[in-house]
C-alpha cells in the first residue's frame, strides 16, 4: 500500500502538467485514504468494535427476523420471509405493548424534561452548595435499575406501601397502582423521571452556563421580569439542547425494560396480569426467552428501531425547519 | 429627559478593601453628553452599571429627574443601554431585538412596527429588519444596539465602550454619528469609553476616574488646559503631556542637569509640602533653545507624520534604555533636520506651563 501509493505521488509530480481539464479521479481517492491513513487507523478500533457488537447483531437480528425459528436453534430456522412482520402488525400484544411504550414515554418524558429545565434554572443562580445539589441531582442515575424499581414497587405497594399510607392519611382512597393500568402506567412513569431528571439537568445547565450574562441584563434593562428572561432568553437558546434531550430520552422510552419488568418484583415479562404495562422491550423478551419464538422476537427488535428512526428523523425535520427559520 | 445624579454613590465589592467607586459626586444636566472615562479598572464602568441598577449601591445615592431609583429595578427606571458586546438575542429578527422592550411594555403591534421603523431609518436599517443578528456586520450589530435603544425614548441613555469592537475606521465614522444622533435627540447620556479621544470628541464634559475615584469633570477644553492633578495631565491629551519631577529652585525646578524657569509664586506653592515640584508641558508648546539653556535631552525617535513631527527624546542624564526612551515628546516643524542621537535643549512657553505639587499632586495655580 504504502510503496504503492509512494509510487502514485511520484508519478504524479514527474509527469508534466497534464493538458486536459479532467483530473484522473481514482489516484487521488486513493491517495487521500493514504495520506490519511493515521487518521483512519485510529478510529479503526471503534468502528471493529461496532462491526463486531452493534452492526453485525444488527444485521442478523434482520436475518433472523425473516425466520420461523426458536431461541435454542436460532441458525437452523425456516424461511418464512416477511410472515414475521406481518403476524406482528396483526397482533393485538404488539399494539398494547407499542400504546404502552407511547403512554409511558409521554407521562416519564414531558415532565422529566420540564423538571429537569426547572431545576437547572434554579441550579443556575448562585447557590451556597451549589456543587453539593449538582452532585446529588446525580445520584439517581447512578442508582442501579433494579434497586431503585424494588425500592419504589414498595413505595407503590398495595397495602402497606407509603404512598398509599399517605394517600389514605389526607383521606384520599388507597389505589392499587399495580393493577390499573393508568396507575401503574404512571407509577412506572415515576420511576424513570426521577431516575433521569438529574441527568437532564445537568446537561440544560451546562447550555445555561454558555448563555451570556450581557443578554440577561438587557432583558433586565427592556424590562422582563426573571420569568419573562426564561422565556424569551433561557429557553430559546437552549433549543438545540432541549431537541437533543428530547431525542435521548425518546430512545430511552422506546426501550423502556427494566422499570416495568421489575414492577411487580418478580419479574415477569407479561407486564401485570392483562399487560397493562408491557412495553415492546418486554414484550420482545416475552416473545424470545419465555416463548422461545426467537424470529418473532427479532422482529420486534427490528419494528422497535424503526419507531426509533421515525421518531429521530420527525425530530431532526423539525431541528432543520426551524434552523432554516431562524436564518 | 432628565438630569441624572450621584450623590456620594459608593460600590464595594465584596471581599474587597477598596471601593470600586468611592463616593461618586456627579450632576448631569439634562440633555447632556457626559463622557466616563479612565484606565481598566478605574470604576467607569461600575458607575454606569450603578445607574443602570445592574450593580448595587452600597452607600450613597443615585437620583434619575427627580426620582430617588437607588433601590429601583433597572426596569423603573426608564434607561436604555447599550453594551459593549451589543447583547442583541440571537434568536430575534432586527426588527424583533428592537421591539422586545415595547412589546414588554405592552405597546400594540402597529405602534411597536411604526416605532421600530422611525428608529431603523435613523439608523439606515431599513433593509435589515428581518434579519437576525448573526446575519449582520459587526457596524450593523452596533446599530441595532443603538436602535434597541432608542426606540424606547428613554430618559437615560447609558453606553458601555460601545465603539470597542468595531475596527479603527468604523469606530471613527460611527463616533461621530453617535455625537450627532444624541444632538439630535437631545437625551441625556452617560458614555463610558477608556479611549480619552473618544471622550474629547464625543462628550459635553468628560469625568475621568481614577481607582473609584473622580479625579475631575469638565469640558474637554479645560481638561486639557487646566488639568486638576498628574493624572489628569499625564491621562488627556495624545502624546501625553510630559512631566518631569525636580527640585524647586531660585526661578525655577532643578531637572537633572538642566532647569525649567517657572514662576516664583506658582513655584512656592507647588514646592509647600515636600520641596519637589512636578510641570508638565505639552509636546506642542516645547521650544528648542540655545545649548546651555532649558533641559538637555537625547533624540532617541523621529517621527515624520507628514503635517508635523514627533521627537521622542530622553533627558540626557537619564539611562540610556528603552524605559526612558519617550520621557519626553516634542512636536516640531515637519521635516525638521533632527536626527536621533542628536543633543538639544528644551524650553517651555511659560504659560504653557502645569505646575503640580510632586506630593499632592494637585495642581497649584
Amino acid at each position: 500500500m504504502t510503496i504503492a501509493s509512494g509510487t502514485v505521488r511520484e508519478a504524479a509530480i514527474a509527469a508534466p502538467p497534464p493538458r486536459s481539464a479532467a483530473p484522473p479521479a481514482r489516484p487521488r481517492k486513493r491517495r487521500q485514504l493514504t495520506r490519511n491513513r493515521w487518521g483512519y487507523a485510529y478510529v479503526a478500533p471503534f468502528f471493529l468494535v461496532f462491526a463486531a457488537f452493534s452492526l453485525y447483531p444488527f444485521m442478523y437480528t434482520a436475518w433472523v427476523s425473516l425466520h420461523e425459528t426458536s431461541l435454542s436453534n436460532i441458525n437452523g430456522g425456516t424461511w418464512v420471509g416477511l410472515e414475521n412482520y406481518r403476524d406482528l402488525l396483526q397482533s393485538e400484544f404488539f399494539w398494547n405493548a407499542t400504546r404502552n411504550t407511547f403512554t409511558i414515554g409521554i407521562l416519564a418524558t414531558v415532565p422529566q424534561l420540564c423538571m429537569a429545565l426547572g431545576l437547572a434554572h434554579l441550579l443556575n443562580y448562585k447557590l451556597r452548595g451549589r456543587t453539593f445539589f449538582r452532585t446529588v441531582m446525580l445520584m439517581p442515575y447512578a442508582t442501579s435499575i433494579a434497586a431503585a424499581t424494588l425500592v419504589f414497587s414498595q413505595l407503590f405497594g398495595r397495602d402497606y406501601g407509603l404512598i398509599n399510607t399517605m394517600l389514605e392519611a389526607v383521606g384520599l382512597q388507597a389505589i392499587d397502582w399495580e393493577a390499573g393500568t393508568v396507575s401503574s402506567q404512571v407509577a412506572i412513569a415515576v420511576i424513570v423521571t426521577w431516575r433521569w431528571t438529574g441527568y437532564n439537568a445537568l446537561i440544560y445547565l451546562a447550555a445555561m452556563q454558555s448563555i451570556p450574562g450581557e443578554l440577561y441584563e438587557a432583558a433586565e434593562i427592556d424590562g422582563a421580569s426573571k420569568w419573562k428572561q426564561f422565556l424569551h432568553v433561557t429557553i430559546p437558546s437552549l433549543r438545540p439542547t432541549i431537541l437533543f434531550t428530547i431525542v435521548v430520552s425518546t430512545i430511552g422510552a422506546v426501550q423502556l425494560f427494566g422499570e416495568p419488568l421489575l414492577f411487580a418484583g418478580n419479574g415477569t415479562t407479561s407486564g401485570g396480569s392483562s399487560g397493562q404495562y408491557q412495553t415492546l422491550g418486554l414484550l420482545m423478551y416475552q416473545q424470545g426467552w419465555s416463548n422461545f419464538h426467537i424470529g418473532q422476537a427479532a422482529t420486534t427488535a427490528w419494528a422497535m428501531f424503526m419507531i426509533i428512526l421515525v421518531i429521530v428523523g420527525v425530530n431532526a425535520v423539525i431541528g432543520r425547519l426551524r434552523a432554516r427559520a431562524d436564518r | 429627559m432628565a438630569t441624572v445624579s450621584f450623590q456620594q454613590a459608593s460600590r464595594i465589592y465584596p471581599k474587597s478593601e477598596r471601593p470600586a467607586v468611592d463616593s461618586l459626586d456627579l450632576e448631569i444636566a439634562d440633555g447632556e453628553f457626559l463622557v466616563l472615562v479612565g484606565p481598566s479598572g478605574c470604576g467607569k464602568s461600575t458607575s454606569l452599571r450603578m445607574l443602570a441598577g445592574l450593580e448595587e449601591v452600597d452607600t450613597g445615592s443615585i437620583v434619575i429627574g427627580d426620582r430617588d431609583v437607588t433601590d429601583s429595578p433597572p426596569k423603573e427606571r426608564d434607561i436604555a443601554m447599550v453594551f459593549q458586546n451589543y447583547a442583541l438575542y440571537p434568536h430575534m429578527t432586527v426588527e424583533e431585538n428592537m421591539g422586545f422592550a415595547l412589546k414588554l411594555a405592552g405597546l400594540s403591534k402597529d405602534e411597536r412596527a411604526t416605532r421600530v421603523r422611525e428608529a431603523a431609518k435613523i439608523l439606515d436599517l431599513e433593509p435589515y429588519l428581518s434579519r437576525r443578528p448573526k446575519a449582520l456586520s459587526g457596524g450593523q450589530r452596533q446599530r441595532v444596539a443603538m436602535g434597541r435603544a432608542i426606540v424606547r425614548n428613554p430618559q437615560v441613555f447609558l453606553m458601555d465602550e460601545p465603539l470597542s469592537n468595531l475596527d479603527a475606521k468604523l469606530r471613527v465614522q460611527t463616533r461621530t454619528q453617535i455625537a450627532a444622533l444624541q444632538r439630535r435627540l437631545g437625551t441625556t447620556t452617560v458614555y463610558v469609553t477608556h479611549d480619552q479621544v473618544e471622550a474629547m470628541t464625543m462628550g459635553d464634559r468628560v469625568a475621568v476616574l481614577k481607582d473609584g475615584v473622580l479625579q475631575q469633570c469638565d469640558t474637554p477644553g479645560v481638561l486639557y488646559d487646566r488639568p486638576a492633578n498628574v493624572f489628569v495631565a499625564g491621562f488627556i491629551g495624545s502624546p501625553a503631556m510630559n512631566l518631569v519631577t525636580g527640585d524647586a529652585v531660585d526661578g525655577g525646578v532643578q531637572v537633572g542637569s538642566g532647569m525649567l524657569p517657572v514662576p516664583r509664586d506658582h513655584l512656592t506653592r507647588a514646592a509647600a509640602s515636600n520641596g519637589k515640584v512636578t510641570v508638565g508641558f505639552r509636546p506642542e508648546t516645547v521650544r528648542l533653545v540655545g545649548p546651555g539653556e532649558g533641559l538637555p535631552v537625547r533624540v532617541n525617535v523621529v517621527e515624520q507624520l507628514g503635517s508635523d513631527a514627533f521627537l521622542y527624546t530622553s533627558l540626557a542624564d537619564a539611562p540610556d534604555d528603552v524605559l526612558h526612551s519617550a520621557d519626553l515628546v516634542v512636536r516640531t516643524e515637519p521635516r525638521t533636520p533632527v536626527a536621533a542621537g542628536q543633543q538639544l535643549w528644551l524650553g517651555a512657553d511659560r504659560g504653557a506651563l502645569h505646575v503640580f505639587d510632586a506630593q499632592t499632586q494637585q495642581r497649584v495655580d
